[in-house]
């Protein structure tokens, strides 16, 4: 029995899971956001903009990875893959944020110039179903959250990445950085509503980190007691001082240390914005590197 | 319609790797890369002073139920009606998913630069003229002919035995059903058709 380094996916991958994740996720908290709180249109529409664009990066990743990127299209021929499903949710996700996100430019005055030269019942259509964009793009950003666990997830001779807690773990990783992301936004705003969706993010971002320490937890214990190539990986990932301190430490614990402060004891000022700042810019760090390790401590258990 | 497996009898494995080299000349694998469909791996057993040498050929082992096909989103990977996992070239975006998938190291990406290499080698012979994941065939082209893989016909100590698994007088089927060949990481539930004769 040997235990070999998967040496395919590298940090390209990483990137593309983590970038896939944090734009499905800043989709989805924002629209939901958007549809029953009533936010800032101008700070939503930089939200889903930047959502797309992270997508967007995430994908040309995926495809400078490829050996033949021009081909991508034939990815649409076997459902039984998860990449099949991935291009579908990934599709699907552009289509709806372009019809939601469109309407929400005009709030932009430069910009309405430019959205009035698109035809009358073409943006007619897009009002029309702008609520259905929202929960259409927030829909398939979940599923392209929850989709970059299940693909590295269909290995069976990688035990470490072949358990149902890994697309866990990713979904609920996405969703704190996309909640980190949209938090970095709202400290930028100077409208008087942005402090209370900021306090409402930073609730749900800390909910998230410790959901994500839990799955954690019952994971690395999993792992831990299986005699196989899994028990292998969480071992090298213990041993790796990045992962240990810049994931588990600064990209975890400090951030949800910084947010429960900020929860019970901070009054709302300069100060605990930029508090909140760091805290953003640690879990989104630690996003990356979750998924960069993760990769990296992808071990085959071969048989000889 | 046959279904082709392959017996691996370890204790006539003396590891010269001349399948390695017939493989290589045969499918014109980059060997240049360092990239072969058949390997011959070299394990040592036991503790001091009880130990032993295990040579343990492998190459695809054709599995009936076929993780990287069903990774593979483009159709690129398919079965044929004898069983044998084939590559299309000209559908394989070389997304590697086949490859995280496959529990027995039988792919490998031939990139870019081995396909130039192969082109300079090989002239309008090349067989390989686009970047691809490629693996094991069974030596198909020869299969369909009436003759052995080219590892197998090369291998001069009968190591590797081929023949169709649902022929009763077959020396695969014969070795299989009687429980003398076994296959690798049965557990896995992928049903490989490559079967080994442990020492």
């Amino acid at each position: 029995m040997s235990f070999v380094h998967q040496d395919v996916w590298h940090w390209q991958i990483a990137a593309y899971l983590f970038l896939g994740g944090l734009g499905g996720a800043t989709f989805a908290i924002g629209a939901m956001m958007h549809l029953f709180e009533g936010c800032d249109r101008k700070v939503l529409s930089i939200a889903i903009l930047s959502a797309v664009g992270f997508m967007g990066i995430g994908t040309i990743f995926l495809l400078a990875d490829m050996l033949q990127p021009m081909k991508a299209i034939y990815a649409l021929t076997n459902p039984s893959s998860w990449i099949f499903w991935g291009v579908i949710f990934i599709n699907v996700y552009f289509i709806a944020a372009i019809v939601y996100v469109i309407p929400l430019l005009e709030s932009w005055p430069k910009l309405k110039p430019i959205i009035k030269k698109i035809p009358e019942p073409i943006l007619g259509l897009m009002e029309k179903f702008n609520r259905a964009a929202a929960l259409g793009g927030a829909t398939s950003g979940f599923l392209v959250a929850i989709y970059t666990g299940l693909l590295i997830s269909a290995a069976p001779a990688i035990s470490f990445w072949n358990t149902p807690a890994l697309p866990l773990l990713f979904v609920i990783s996405a969703f704190s950085t996309g909640a980190a992301f949209l938090l970095l936004l709202s400290t930028f705003s100077k409208e008087e509503k942005s402090h209370e969706i900021a306090s409402k993010l930073e609730q749900l971002d800390a909910g998230l980190i410790v959901t994500e320490l839990i799955i954690l937890g019952a994971y690395f214990n999993f792992a831990f007691f299986l005699p196989t190539g899994a028990r292998e990986s969480a071992a090298i990932l213990f041993d790796t001082p990045m992962f240990v301190i810049g994931f588990l430490v600064m990209g975890l614990i400090i951030p949800l240390m910084i947010e429960t402060y900020s929860i019970f004891f901070a009054k709302k000022s300069h100060g605990s914005a930029k508090l909140l700042l760091t805290a953003s810019v640690l879990v989104l760090t630690g996003g990356f590197l979750l998924r960069y390790y993760v990769l990296h401590a992808g071990l085959y258990q071969y048989p000889w | 319609m046959a279904r082709y497996a392959m017996v691996m009898d370890m204790r006539a494995c003396v590891g010269c790797q001349a399948c390695m080299v017939a493989c290589s000349t045969e499918n014109q694998t980059p060997y240049w890369s360092g990239k072969f469909r058949t390997h011959v791996e070299e394990n040592e057993l036991g503790q001091f002073p009880d130990v032993r040498r295990e040579l343990l050929p492998r190459l695809c082992m054709h599995c009936d139920n076929t993780p990287c096909l069903s990774a593979c989103p483009t159709g690129s990977t398919y079965k044929t009606k004898d069983g044998i996992i084939r590559v299309n070239y000209d559908r394989c975006i070389g997304c590697y998913a086949c490859v995280i998938a496959c529990p027995y190291d039988a792919r490998y990406p031939y990139n870019s630069d081995d396909v130039e290499t192969a082109y300079n080698m090989y002239g309008s012979d090349n067989s390989h003229d686009q970047p691809h994941v490629d693996k094991c065939s069974f030596c198909e082209h020869r299969v369909l002919e009436g003759r052995e893989p080219g590892c197998v016909s090369t291998c001069p100590t009968n190591a590797r035995v081929f023949g169709d698994l649902d022929d009763p007088n077959s020396e695969v089927h014969k070795l299989t059903s009687r429980g003398d060949a076994r296959p690798l990481r049965p557990e896995l539930g992928t049903s490989p058709k490559v079967f080994y004769i442990p020492i």
